[in-house]
């Protein structure tokens, strides 16, 4: 299903989605971020190059309290799990690499034994993305990666900035439910949309970006490279804290503690918080022992799963090029000038690789 | 509730045993589930045990798979969580979630010849295929067990392993001897290389600190076994417990689902962050 939006009518259509509480990025005290939004909001524009986080938190809070625990009159104790039922939200003006990262995250929290707080809050979430006409931000790379600017994985409905008005697009049933209960708004595309569109999309493949040189080799030359000296020396200005990791449309790791409010009776809450690879407690043992106890460990840690161990696992990249951790490090560390190092060093010490 | 590994259930201690004294103590705990009778698991598998308030902490089912009713955890005061554990009385309920991880192929391992090694708290993940072994003792060649600690008083499950002796060789040392002491003095490898275990047909399975691992795996290739006849556990910090939260990870694995047992020859082929 295709149709057109006026750039004027997005107020509107957020109005018609009253089934769903609406988010959208808006301009808060200088960062983009992603707010609810109250139908008709007149001033609603999509007009943000990407936000600060990416929507990850809306599956995967920061902190999210798994259950609490108290004592009951007899001393025992009394667990009580807090799994969310939360209503249809839909999330607007996603960008492709975001969507792709929400495929990332579907798919940790979904192996194995599925999280059951993932998949409650994954249930009656909807996304709404936007092309990326060109990079939002000088440091994206996405399209070396698997991803594209027009990429349409993990949305249900990609709108696509045809300057006056988008083309909307469904991408899944919960998409047509969408612009099923907005079709008052929208109206018939037609040919000449379809053409703008496409000439966009090809506007957008074509516009230059960062690169990850080689990327079909880099799996196995990071494994190769796994003992390099470069780990150390591009980790030295590493501050350890973390950002890249928070900012991550794809980092998944999390730590679990007991929060509490009273030790007698015992009372309190069993709680999930974000944690980080780039953390030296990360993976302390308790005798003091530490598998990965310096930057150079951290760093590789964190560059070697997104681009060789999930790769290994599941044959795409854990990084969509979103470019936030090159941003946001204060001081300066590049994934992708730290990836090509690296294996730009193991592709010349293994001549037989060519 | 269904569906929600990250909810504990509850069990209670029924037993308590002080293994090993002092600083670095160990106690086993017995638990019973309240509510019927919990999981089962296998050989090698651990279970996430919770005290609320304090936490939660991996820890090794040590118990066969074999017995029913209750499961053993033996546990060495370290951090906050296994302090606590050392702190209750029998009656205490604690949460406890699982099984997690992969296990022993202790079916491939019929009509082998099997070698234990262990030193230190590190007999506790073995000691479900030790007892599984002499539970089904026709089904295997000749079991062998090595295991040492610190000092005669580092030496946990003392009287279990003398009730070995009969189905088993049992053979103990101790790092630093003191008066009475008629076993092997010195640490675990050392006495390893002196009984000189054949590898002709047998499996060799190893648990100890980082350290003593390394050795004895040294050793079992100098005495000629090959890497696919070693196994060992690999002890991660972990927190989810199901391929999540992220720490416990060893390259593409993540322990706490693909291990915690490996054999020598995967292990080998993983990143060394452990």
């Amino acid at each position: 299903m295709e149709r057109i939006l006026d750039k004027g009518r997005l107020g509107a259509l957020v109005a018609a989605l009253a089934d769903w509480t609406v988010l959208a990025p808006a301009l808060q005290d200088g960062l983009w971020a992603y707010r609810p939004v109250a139908g008709g909001e007149a001033s609603l524009t999509l007009g943000h190059p990407n936000t600060v986080q990416p929507p990850k938190g809306q599956s995967f809070p920061q902190r999210e309290v798994f259950f609490t625990f108290d004592e009951t009159p007899d001393g025992q104790p009394r667990l009580t799990p807090l799994v969310p039922r939360p209503a249809p939200r839909v999330v607007f003006g996603v960008r492709p690499c975001d969507g792709q990262g929400l495929t990332h995250l579907d798919q940790v929290f979904g192996e194995e034994a599925p999280d059951a707080y993932y998949q409650a809050r994954r249930g009656t979430l909807a996304y709404v993305g936007l092309a990326c006409n060109s990079p939002p931000s000088r440091h994206c790379f996405c399209t070396c990666v698997g991803g594209s600017p027009f990429g349409e994985a993990g949305l249900d409905v990609l709108m696509i900035d045809l300057s006056d008005r988008y083309l909307v697009r469904a991408l899944t049933p919960v998409g047509e439910a969408l612009m099923t209960a907005g079709q008052g708004v929208l109206t018939e595309a037609g040919a000449q949309d379809r053409a703008e569109a496409q000439q966009r999309r090809l506007a957008a493949l074509a516009h230059p970006q960062r690169a990850v040189a080689a990327p079909q080799a880099v799996p196995e030359r990071l494994k190769a490279g796994f003992g390099s000296a470069l780990w150390e020396r591009l980790a030295q200005p590493c501050i350890g804290c973390g950002i890249c990791t928070f900012l991550c449309p794809t980092c998944h790791c999390f730590d679990i503690n007991d929060e509490v409010a009273s030790q007698s009776p015992v009372c309190g809450s069993r709680v999930r918080t974000w944690d980080s690879c780039q953390f030296p407690d990360f993976t302390m043992h308790t005798s003091g022992h530490n598998p990965r106890p310096d930057l150079g460990a951290r760093l590789r840690q964190r560059v070697s799963h997104k681009f060789q161990y999930y790769f290994e696992n599941h044959g795409v990249f854990q990084c969509t090029g979103c470019g936030r951790c090159i941003t946001a490090c204060p001081v300066g560390i590049d994934i992708v000038t730290v990836v090509n190092q690296v294996a730009a060093e193991a592709a010349a010490m293994q001549p037989a690789d060519s | 509730m269904e569906g929600n590994s990250y909810l504990p259930q509850l069990a209670r201690v029924v037993d308590i045993h002080e293994e090993v004294p002092g600083e670095r103590a160990i106690k086993t705990f017995r638990l019973e589930f309240i509510d019927g009778d919990g999981f089962s698991h296998k050989c090698g598998q651990c279970a996430m045990l919770s005290i609320f308030g304090r936490g939660e902490s991996m820890i090794s089912i040590a118990s066969s798979p074999l017995v029913h009713g209750y499961k053993q955890f033996s546990i060495m005061r370290a951090g906050r969580v296994t302090s606590a554990f050392h702190e209750l009385a029998v009656g205490a309920l604690v949460g406890i979630r699982g099984p997690f991880g992969n296990s022993f192929p202790v079916n491939d391992w019929h009509g082998k010849h099997l070698v234990f090694i262990g030193g230190g708290c590190g007999l506790a993940p073995i000691w479900p295929v030790i007892q599984t072994a002499v539970t089904k003792r026709e089904d295997f060649g000749d079991i062998t067990v090595f295991y040492g600690g610190r000092s005669p008083r580092d030496i946990m499950y003392r009287s279990e392993l003398e009730k070995l002796r009969g189905a088993a060789e049992v053979y103990l040392s101790v790092d630093s001897p003191e008066d009475g002491w008629e076993e092997f003095c010195g640490f675990v490898p050392a006495n390893l290389m002196e009984k000189e275990p054949s590898p002709e047909d047998a499996i060799a399975i190893t648990c100890g600190p980082p350290a003593m691992i390394k050795f004895v795996i040294k050793n079992l290739h100098a005495l000629g076994f090959q890497d696919e006849q070693i196994y060992t556990t690999v002890e991660n910090k972990m927190k989810c417990g199901i391929g999540k939260c992220g720490r416990c990870n060893l390259g593409k694995d993540y322990v706490c689902t693909k291990g915690p047992v490996y054999s020598w020859a995967d292990l080998k082929e993983l990143p060394q962050e452990y």
